[in-house]
């Protein structure tokens, strides 16, 4: 009996162990750093909407003599910085990572929010989001990739257009930061001989706010709060004075409006014209595709975005999709088809858990931020870990958004001028969800091919590990079961010719990569 | 797309499917082995439904179409003494759906083990303490809702149970327990949950409070019981509109059923049906599990269950 007690005494300790134990997770989180090059001629780089650096005009800042702006010192020393509270020193912690990197977690994060297909009503049908009712059923957007990857373009662009012509004023007037015009101020930041009017932070909160209030129309108080957050924390910790934030904000802005003003005239309007899909599938048919694809929902969805395909791109030109574009695949029935089905059809009944585990860990499906935005967030932290200035993190992620939507562009045309058959039409199932769209290109494929040529060439050092995740990317369907190996092969080729053209956009803007 | 209901097999399978099947004894029953004597139940049971509750939305999803879970099951009770006893068992799961293309997921799903103890007993009363746990017994999927075959969570659970039994051979159990779930680890790096997205593989998976009362004759080797039982999770967020389950749902259900005993000897067999009448993020599922039973004592003492 005492024994009886002894075992229960442990095992009520082992209870208490496990019930107390902390469910907290912790996410990783980067932290402030200086960078290791303020890239001071960043204000002749070449933009990729305006004209110049200076086509946006930034007022004249007030000389550090005048008495506003040593009032604007006076109220950072004695009234902001004895009233900076734990809650705003969070805040500080959290964008003193960079504003680049912080918004385009946000866009990531808001994409996975709204990455939902809509449900199909009482009528079998699918209604379409509508902008001008986001948070009604179903919401808008539906974030998936083609949107996401065009989202994240056009937030990369305000951000790297605005911030080269920040750049440009910043060296212009000269504007010291607060603590180095007042040595009695202390800054919470890793202190910067960056001059700080019109204030970085500033620009790319509202470049970024500008863009993403388009294209996440229902988000506006949340988006709100973080302009503010964004700002407010610059302030807070003595890097900006209230004037350097201002500029930034007008500045940020003015550039985004530029930059709304291609985004709305950039095809996108008609991407999801379905009334195109008869004649496709004909077209199809007569490039000699007798199975065309069939959605494999029930009920049946129409296709994802069947026009992307038509929206402009940023790297080169239509000419040149075309040209890309890969040749037609192996027809149902051959051979070659007749492998690349055998060889689903064998991962089917055998898939180990390490095929499974490559098929989940990139699967980017339905809730998650999508293929493209994975790979802005492996490039945002290479950014980090190389310590970029701010402006060379906005070149960094504009090259990469931009070739980002290219693929996802080409890949689309590609995916509705052959409309291929997905190997669930013939009999296949699926560990990670199937896509609403044709198989041939894989847009994993193909974005992240494109993703891995450009980080190649912007992170040298790095070139043969992105390469080799981009070719686990590429098994990661296979493994899936929902692409055939040669979609994926001919994807991966796709993509390395979208990257090359990237690259040589970012070899002639000036930065002297 | 949605997929759903596996944490609700794991939830349930663990407090439901699993533990209130146990040969003669459930941790939430007053039910125990003497002492020295085993009991091992081979058991397939099954689970299905086609409607599920999205958040609170009840919907079909004619991409899943019906999804059964299907369980083979071996269970031991044994008595270490006649107030003391240990029970354990081990389920082997497969899913499929009846429409979609989501692959079936296999194999062996969660050791479970718990000791009930009988503190007090005075005519026909009683209260007992149970504390059981589960562990993964192998490297399944946890996130591929509702294809895979459990959350992949390590838990522990206390438990306590009041009875009441009449001479006649009716009893009524009142029971209440609270389930720890440790956070597991997903095969991605990035998730959303809780209305944000996460940047680790690590996933905090809410724990669970269940309670019910089962009503029931047990006497000369028969025992029949009808249950009603409440699961819920303490937090947890809801499946969004047309989205996929996620083991961090706050899933919650309410069930009723009955269960079925005979043994007359050494052999015996029993039966099980619940049905879920309302839930949250869970499917409407109604599930029965069949089992054979061998009695046996390992010190030649009389067989036999006490209650």
């Amino acid at each position: 009996m005492k024994k009886n007690h002894t075992i229960l005494h442990s095992i009520l300790i082992a209870g208490f162990l496990i019930l107390s134990c902390n469910k907290e997770i912790q996410d990783s989180s980067a932290v402030a750093y200086l960078p290791s090059n303020l890239d001071n001629n960043a204000g002749t780089w070449k933009p990729y909407i305006l004209a110049n650096t200076s086509e946006v005009a930034v007022a004249d800042p007030k000389p550090v003599s005048d008495p506003e702006y040593l009032k604007e010192l006076d109220s950072l020393k004695n009234f902001i910085a004895p009233r900076v509270s734990p809650e705003n020193k969070a805040a500080i912690k959290y964008w003193g990572a960079g504003a680049v990197y912080r918004w385009n977690e946000i866009a990531r994060e808001l994409a996975a929010k709204y990455n939902l297909p809509p449900a199909s009503n009482a009528e079998g049908k699918y209604p379409a989001p509508d902008a001008a009712n986001p948070l009604a059923d179903p919401k808008f957007p539906f974030a998936n990739p083609p949107y996401t990857a065009r989202a994240l373009a056009y937030l990369c662009v305000a951000q790297y257009d605005a911030l080269i012509t920040a750049w440009n004023y910043k060296f212009k007037f000269n504007r010291k930061a607060p603590y180095k015009n007042d040595l009695s101020i202390q800054p919470l930041l890793p202190p910067t001989d960056l001059p700080s009017y019109p204030s970085e932070a500033a620009v790319v909160a509202a470049a970024s706010y500008t863009v993403l209030i388009a294209m996440f129309p229902g988000e506006v108080p949340y988006l709100d709060s973080k302009l503010a957050e964004c700002k407010n924390a610059s302030v807070w910790a003595a890097m900006n004075t209230p004037s350097d934030i201002s500029a930034g904000d007008a500045l940020g802005k003015a550039v985004a409006a530029k930059v709304m003003t291609k985004a709305k005239t950039d095809g996108m309007a008609a991407a999801n014209n379905q009334t195109l899909t008869t004649g496709m599938i004909e077209a199809a048919k007569g490039r000699g595709i007798q199975n065309p694809w069939l959605s494999q929902e029930a009920p049946l969805r129409p296709p994802m975005l069947p026009n992307y395909g038509a929206v402009l791109t940023w790297n080169f030109d239509k000419a040149a999709l075309v040209s890309m574009r890969p040749p037609i695949p192996y027809v149902v029935g051959s051979p070659e088809f007749e492998k690349d089905l055998n060889e689903l059809s064998y991962i089917q009944k055998n898939q180990t858990r390490e095929q499974a585990r490559i098929a989940n860990f990139w699967s980017d499906g339905i809730g998650t931020p999508t293929p493209p935005a994975h790979w802005h967030r492996i490039a945002a932290n290479a950014g980090i870990d190389s310590k970029f200035s701010e402006v060379r993190m906005a070149r960094t992620l504009a090259l990469l958004g931009t070739t980002e939507m290219d693929a996802g562009v080409a890949c689309w045309d590609t995916k509705f001028y052959y409309y291929t058959p997905r190997p669930q039409q013939f009999g296949l199932k699926t560990s990670i969800g199937l896509p609403n769209f044709p198989s041939y290109t894989s847009g994993h494929a193909t974005f992240s091919s494109a993703a891995a040529t450009i980080l190649g060439y912007l992170f040298p050092d790095q070139a043969t590990e992105f390469i080799r995740l981009a070719n686990e990317i590429n098994e990661s369907r296979i493994f899936g079961l929902i692409h055939y190996r040669i979609d994926c092969e001919m994807g991966f080729e796709h993509g390395k010719k979208i990257g090359i053209h990237a690259i040589a956009r970012g070899k002639t803007d000036g930065s002297g990569q | 797309m949605s997929r759903y209901y596996l944490p609700l097999f794991l939830m349930m399978g663990m407090l439901i499917g699993l533990q209130n099947s146990v040969p003669a004894q459930m941790p939430n029953d007053a039910i125990y082995m003497n002492k020295n004597t085993i009991c091992v139940m081979a058991a397939y049971g099954q689970n299905s439904w086609d409607e599920y509750w999205e958040n609170t939305l009840k919907r079909e999803n004619l991409n899943i179409g019906t999804n059964t879970t299907q369980m083979y099951m071996v269970m031991v009770a044994a008595g270490i003494t006649d107030k003391l006893n240990l029970l354990a068992g081990l389920p082997y799961v497969q899913t499929k759906n009846s429409a979609g293309n989501l692959l079936g997921q296999k194999g062996l799903q969660d050791l479970s083990a718990t000791l009930k103890y009988k503190f007090f007993e005075n005519h026909g009363l009683s209260l007992h303490g149970a504390l059981g746990g589960s562990i993964p017994m192998s490297n399944y999927i946890p996130d591929f809702l509702p294809m895979s075959i459990g959350i992949g969570s390590t838990t522990l659970t206390g438990r306590i149970i009041a009875n009441y039994k009449h001479h006649s051979g009716i009893y009524i159990t009142l029971h209440g327990g609270y389930t720890g779930r440790n956070n597991i680890n997903i095969d991605r790096d990035t998730y959303q949950a809780y209305d944000r997205v996460y940047n680790t593989s690590e996933v905090a998976i809410p724990n669970t409070a269940d309670g019910g009362i089962n009503l029931g004759y047990l006497k000369n080797g028969i025992q029949a019981t009808l249950f009603m039982e409440k699961f819920d999770c303490i937090g947890g967020d809801a499946i969004r509109r047309n989205d996929m389950p996620f083991p961090t749902n706050n899933m919650v259900s309410n069930n009723v059923g009955a269960f079925l005993k005979y043994q007359p000897s050494h052999f015996g067999i029993n039966g099980r049906i619940a049905y879920v009448t309302s839930g949250q993020n869970v499917g409407q599922a109604l599930s029965f599990m069949a089992g054979i039973l061998y009695q046996f004592s390992i010190k030649g003492e009389s067989v036999g269950v006490s209650n």
